[in-house]
């Protein structure tokens, strides 16, 4: 069980350092926006079903594992949101990668409704 | 603004009073035998006023909408089987292009089409393509009968709608249409 638990914080370490390289080294907002997304994945999941593990089998304590289980549902349920209300209100207020974009439906979407 | 009905107040009231027993602790002092009755009313008090005035952002249908086995496990099959293996599949894919020495990146905005018609549904949908690193919802539009989500795709392999919707939530989508259709 020991070794399970060093697994799943093993996993969650890998992806957080790779959810950082990937923001410091991605070029615009919106690219960095998905590296930390996976941070907020399982970067996050890996410490807390690791933390329920441990809690469970060593501290024996049943309050911490659900706590931590509650921790770990509104986080799940939370952090899409924030994503999405960082991405849409950055593109609204005219943030633009420098590399242009392979394709832009919305831009182009959001330009012919101002002209009608 | 539309009202809350009493059962979607009621069930929402239950549910704050659960967490409330499960936070302050009181569901293991109920095993052991040792309850404050101060708390007990005070949950119930405050339980009773978040549900009287969050009962309708939560609960827009019957309250016992889930209260159906075959509902309830495709639930729990979709959120502990399907979705965490396409979580761990996109967050191996991202991770490699950050760590690779020369990320390689090709971002866009995809507009696909979405069949599913209820609010929850689409509102899980859309959670589930932000939630997988790689894809982003930005928003969600009306046109001509049939819904429309903008995703920011960070690697945009087709441009064409159908193709990219399938490629991005087909498998999330599929599932949640036998949940809430």
């Amino acid at each position: 069980m020991r070794i399970a638990i060093d697994v799943f914080v093993a996993i969650s370490v890998f992806f957080a350092f790779a959810g950082t390289m990937g923001i410091i080294r991605f070029p615009d907002t919106f690219t960095r926006i998905h590296a930390s997304g996976n941070i907020t994945t399982l970067g996050v999941l890996g410490v807390i079903i690791g933390g329920v593990l441990y809690s469970g089998f060593y501290l024996h304590d049943g309050g911490m594992v659900v706590k931590l289980l509650i921790m770990g549902v509104f986080y799940l349920v939370t952090s899409p949101i924030s994503s999405h209300a960082i991405m849409k209100g950055a593109y609204k207020h005219g943030v633009r990668p420098d590399k242009e974009m392979v394709c832009d439906k919305y831009g182009e979407d959001m330009v012919e409704e101002e002209e009608e | 603004m539309k009202k809350s009905s009493f059962p979607a107040m009621m069930s929402t009231a239950v549910l704050c009073f659960l967490f409330w027993l499960v936070i302050t602790g009181q569901l293991t002092a109920i095993f052991n035998g040792n309850v404050s009755l101060q708390s007990i009313v005070i949950g119930i008090c405050v339980s009773l006023f978040s549900g009287w005035f969050s009962g309708r952002f939560l609960i827009n249908n019957s309250p016992w909408f889930l209260w159906n086995p075959a509902r309830l496990v495709k639930l729990l099959v979709y959120l502990f089987l399907i979705f965490p293996v396409e979580l761990v599949k996109a967050n191996l894919d991202v991770a490699k292009r950050a760590l690779s020495i020369k990320p390689k990146l090709n971002p866009g905005i995809v507009k696909i089409p979405v069949d599913v018609q209820s609010d929850y549904g689409m509102a899980l949908v859309a959670d589930s393509i932000t939630l997988t690193p790689g894809t982003v919802t930005m928003d969600i539009v009306d046109q001509d009968d049939q819904t429309y989500y903008y995703v920011h795709w960070i690697d945009v392999a087709t441009q064409e709608p159908a193709e990219a919707g399938e490629m991005i939530k087909g498998k999330f989508e599929r599932k949640v249409k036998g949940i809430w259709g």
